[in-house]
């Protein structure tokens, strides 16, 4: 089952996804990466309707884009959340909607904060320090008000996330194998290893 | 009411005509919002081509009704549903095996359907779920394939491709098309194959198997792959994990037809019998073991028994 | 009878003439000059700038625009006109990218572009874009470096080395004379750099200067980098200039032997 989590520290977010892809009882694919770098200092992890997932998501990676093209400078992370958010919500009112669930998470290079927004296919939006989709979310949640912390430093919010994960995978009946995990902060974006 | 619905309705017979209309008058009218990329591929059919569907308010709920999806059998329209297609990326190219069993409920309707459709001679596709489906808009992905290389003086990549096709069936996803195919190919970047489905899913990958016999499939493909496999070795896991499939799965078998893409496009390698290879194997060809594929034949003279030993 | 036709946007003169693709031709004429050089793996992007007003902000005014990661485009003509065909060129280059995943090739976009160009002589209630362009890139997968210009009427063709706007004739006959296959990255942006001094008497600070080595790799030139080729240039021809200087004096102190010889002879015989 689609698992994302997501959590903020001391200027970083980090974003996790499970990299497995299935159709029906089989996995069609076990290192699909599911979360889009859509801008230098912008992460997005999507989950949701197989189809509109990457649909969407190549949609906003695209736009995000041209925006910075034309403008130079990237969209910062509230406003890319407004604008994807408008966009969902657009979608819904449209005879085809998406069915897309998004964790975004960015560091703001101007004010020097990380940023995490959690938002639903309904264009629902809620800026958060951390949070999660999928089935995952049951378990994640309540662990994660226990153990977040705020100011905790990369290595700390990398344990509490692998705190997640193995939750997860003990308790959920079909847990994901493997996880791929992306970091977000003033350098920029990283791809790290658990 | 009623004038309002027509109004917005985009499946009724005057929606068709309104958007038959609006797609003649757009021809020479500068819309920025048309200049969305057609990647080349435009002028065929504006955007994503369009057909005309039945004149009723839900196209797919009336495809639902008159063909056998699932729990109703008695219906007069039966799609071919059963089949096991696979397709992998080795060192050598790629491997693309089909088994040739067309299934209309529980009848065989035949047993010699091509379910690798040839779209040009380095791309190949494969068949499963709705067969006109998959012929139909693979057969068309071939027509745009060609345009793209008299436009772009280069063959088309594989992504691309895929790409389009994927698109392609997104634009027509809940309208009732079910296909699973493998677009198979070499290209700038080697070899390559992208699995695409009529949910709008598009996977790149170096194995993959569709159909209701892809379970069996796997079982022995996954076993036997890795990336060095030599040609003869490959084949000859392609043939195998059909006949797997084609052996325990109801709705496959028949036959099974193998293709291998090199560099140079792709070469049919040939067609065998599944009940052939269960009991003789798949003949006199590269990779053959030279005795059948079925159980009873592999294991034949060993036994399990382990009686005591019979005091001398 | 013959001024319908200069005014009817896109119909025929009776003598086969387009006339306001022709006078959007004429616009390009006076557009600022820019110059396009291709290298052994290595193409140039150099325009000529606009002296900026005093209170003006300098940062406003470009000319050269990315329209990808992988491509630069260069225009002369019209300021407005450009902006909007860029615009309209970036968001295919997007575009392009969401529909087949590949980004597309030099060839692709320059022919969307001439293909909007096109189109505008071809419709009622428009006119045509008054710029031509200077397309430069890498092909993805690809380390040919590419040059591709695009004219008002849609015509669009690859160069080696090409140059568009004011005196571009003369620089074009400049890069003729002196374009060499297999230029390095030095080279090109000196060869850019004199070509654009041809019509360019304000010096460096009116050039500006975008490289592009490889798929992706784009730089442009701050102004001491220009000055100093410029001052490289200029040094050059005043040793050139000296050269011809000293052999001129050369020659001249020679003829002046000669006669004083010649003098000296006849007076000699004189005696």
């Amino acid at each position: 089952m689609e698992t994302s989590f997501a959590l903020t520290g001391k200027g970083y977010v980090i974003v996790a996804a499970d990299t497995t892809s299935a159709r029906s009882i089989v996995k069609m694919k076990v290192d699909e990466d599911k979360i889009k770098t859509l801008s230098p200092h912008l992460l997005m992890a999507y989950s949701g309707e197989p189809g509109d997932t990457v649909q969407f998501a190549e949609y906003v990676e695209r736009n995000i884009r041209l925006y910075q093209i034309r403008n130079i400078y990237p969209l910062r992370p509230s406003a890319a959340a407004s604008w994807i958010r408008r966009s969902l919500a657009e979608s819904l009112r449209s005879r085809k909607p998406y069915s897309v669930n998004l964790l975004l998470g960015g560091y703001d290079t101007a004010t020097f904060d990380p940023h995490l927004y959690w938002i639903d296919y309904l264009g629902t939006i809620s800026e958060v320090p951390f949070a999660a989709h999928g089935y995952g979310a049951y378990f994640a949640l309540s662990l994660l008000d226990r153990y977040h912390d705020p100011s905790a430093s990369l290595e700390e919010g990398l344990a509490t996330l692998k705190r997640c994960i193995d939750e997860v995978s003990k308790r959920l009946v079909v847990s994901p194998g493997k996880y791929k995990v992306k970091i977000v902060d003033k350098d920029g974006v990283r791809e790290v290893e658990l | 009411m009623n004038t309002f619905a027509t109004k917005f309705s985009t499946t009724s017979a005057v929606g068709q005509l309104r958007k038959a209309q609006k797609l003649a008058a757009e021809e020479d009218e500068f819309s920025d919002a048309a200049w969305g990329s057609e990647a080349g591929f435009g002028n065929v059919a504006k955007g994503a081509p369009s057909f005309t569907v039945p004149a009723i308010p839900d196209p797919a709920a009336f495809l639902r009704l008159h063909t056998d999806d699932h729990a109703d059998p008695s219906c007069r329209i039966k799609i071919q549903h059963g089949t096991t297609t696979l397709a992998f990326r080795f060192q050598g190219g790629v491997i693309v095996a089909v088994d040739s069993r067309a299934t209309a409920g529980s009848y065989i309707a035949s047993g010699t359907v091509k379910k690798v459709i040839e779209i040009n001679p380095y791309l190949l596709g494969t068949m499963a779920g709705g067969a006109a489906d998959c012929q139909y808009w693979e057969t068309y992905l071939g027509m745009h394939c060609r345009l793209h290389e008299l436009r772009n003086r280069e063959r088309i990549s594989v992504s691309a491709a895929s790409k389009y096709l994927s698109n392609l069936v997104y634009s027509y996803k809940g309208m009732g098309l079910s296909m699973g195919t493998m677009i198979c190919g070499w290209d700038k970047t080697g070899p390559a194959v992208f699995y695409v489905d009529s949910d709008g899913t598009r996977l790149k990958g170096d194995l993959f198997s569709v159909g209701s016999g892809s379970t069996f499939a796997y079982g022995v493909l996954d076993q036997g792959y890795h990336w060095d496999l030599t040609d003869a070795e490959a084949q000859e896991l392609g043939r195998r994990s059909i006949y797997a499939a084609g052996h325990r799965d109801a709705f496959s078998g028949n036959t099974c037809n193998l293709y291998h893409v090199k560099e140079d496009g792709w070469h049919f390698i040939g067609n065998y019998d599944v009940s052939k290879m269960h009991y003789d194997g798949p003949g006199n060809v590269p990779g053959a073991p030279g005795h059948g594929y079925g159980y009873d034949i592999r294991v034949e003279g060993r036994s399990s028994a382990n009686p005591p030993e019979a005091s001398s | 009878m013959s001024r319908s036709y200069d005014r009817a946007l896109t119909v025929f003169s009776p003598d086969g003439h387009l006339f306001q693709v022709e006078y959007a031709a004429e616009a390009v004429r006076k557009g600022t000059c820019a110059v396009g050089v291709r290298g052994k793996d290595v193409v140039v992007l150099g325009v000529e700038k606009k002296s900026i007003l005093q209170l003006q902000d300098p940062r406003t005014v470009r000319k050269v625009a990315m329209l990808d990661d992988h491509i630069c485009l260069a225009f002369a003509g019209l300021t407005a006109d450009g902006r909007v065909l860029i615009d309209k060129a970036r968001i295919e280059c997007q575009s392009h990218r969401l529909t087949v995943e590949d980004p597309v090739t030099v060839e692709y976009i320059t022919r969307h572009i001439a293909g909007i160009q096109q189109r505008y002589t071809q419709s009622g209630g428009v006119r045509p874009f008054g710029i031509s362009t200077l397309i430069v890139g890498f092909d993805p997968h690809d380390k040919a470096p590419r040059l591709y210009q695009t004219e008002p009427s849609g015509i669009y063709s690859a160069w080696k080395a090409n140059a568009i706007g004011r005196s571009s004739k003369t620089v074009r006959e400049f890069l003729e004379k002196n374009h060499k296959d297999d230029l390095s990255r030095e080279e090109s942006i000196k060869l850019t750099v004199k070509s654009l001094l041809e019509v360019v008497q304000t010096g460096a600070k009116n050039i500006e200067i975008s490289v592009m080595e490889s798929y992706g790799k784009i730089t442009n030139l701050e102004l001491p980098e220009i000055e100093a080729i410029v001052a490289d240039i200029e040094r050059e021809k005043e040793a050139e200039a000296e050269r011809k200087r000293s052999r001129l004096a050369a020659t001249a102190a020679g003829q002046a032997a000669m006669s004083q010889r010649a003098a000296d002879a006849g007076q000699g015989s004189g005696q």
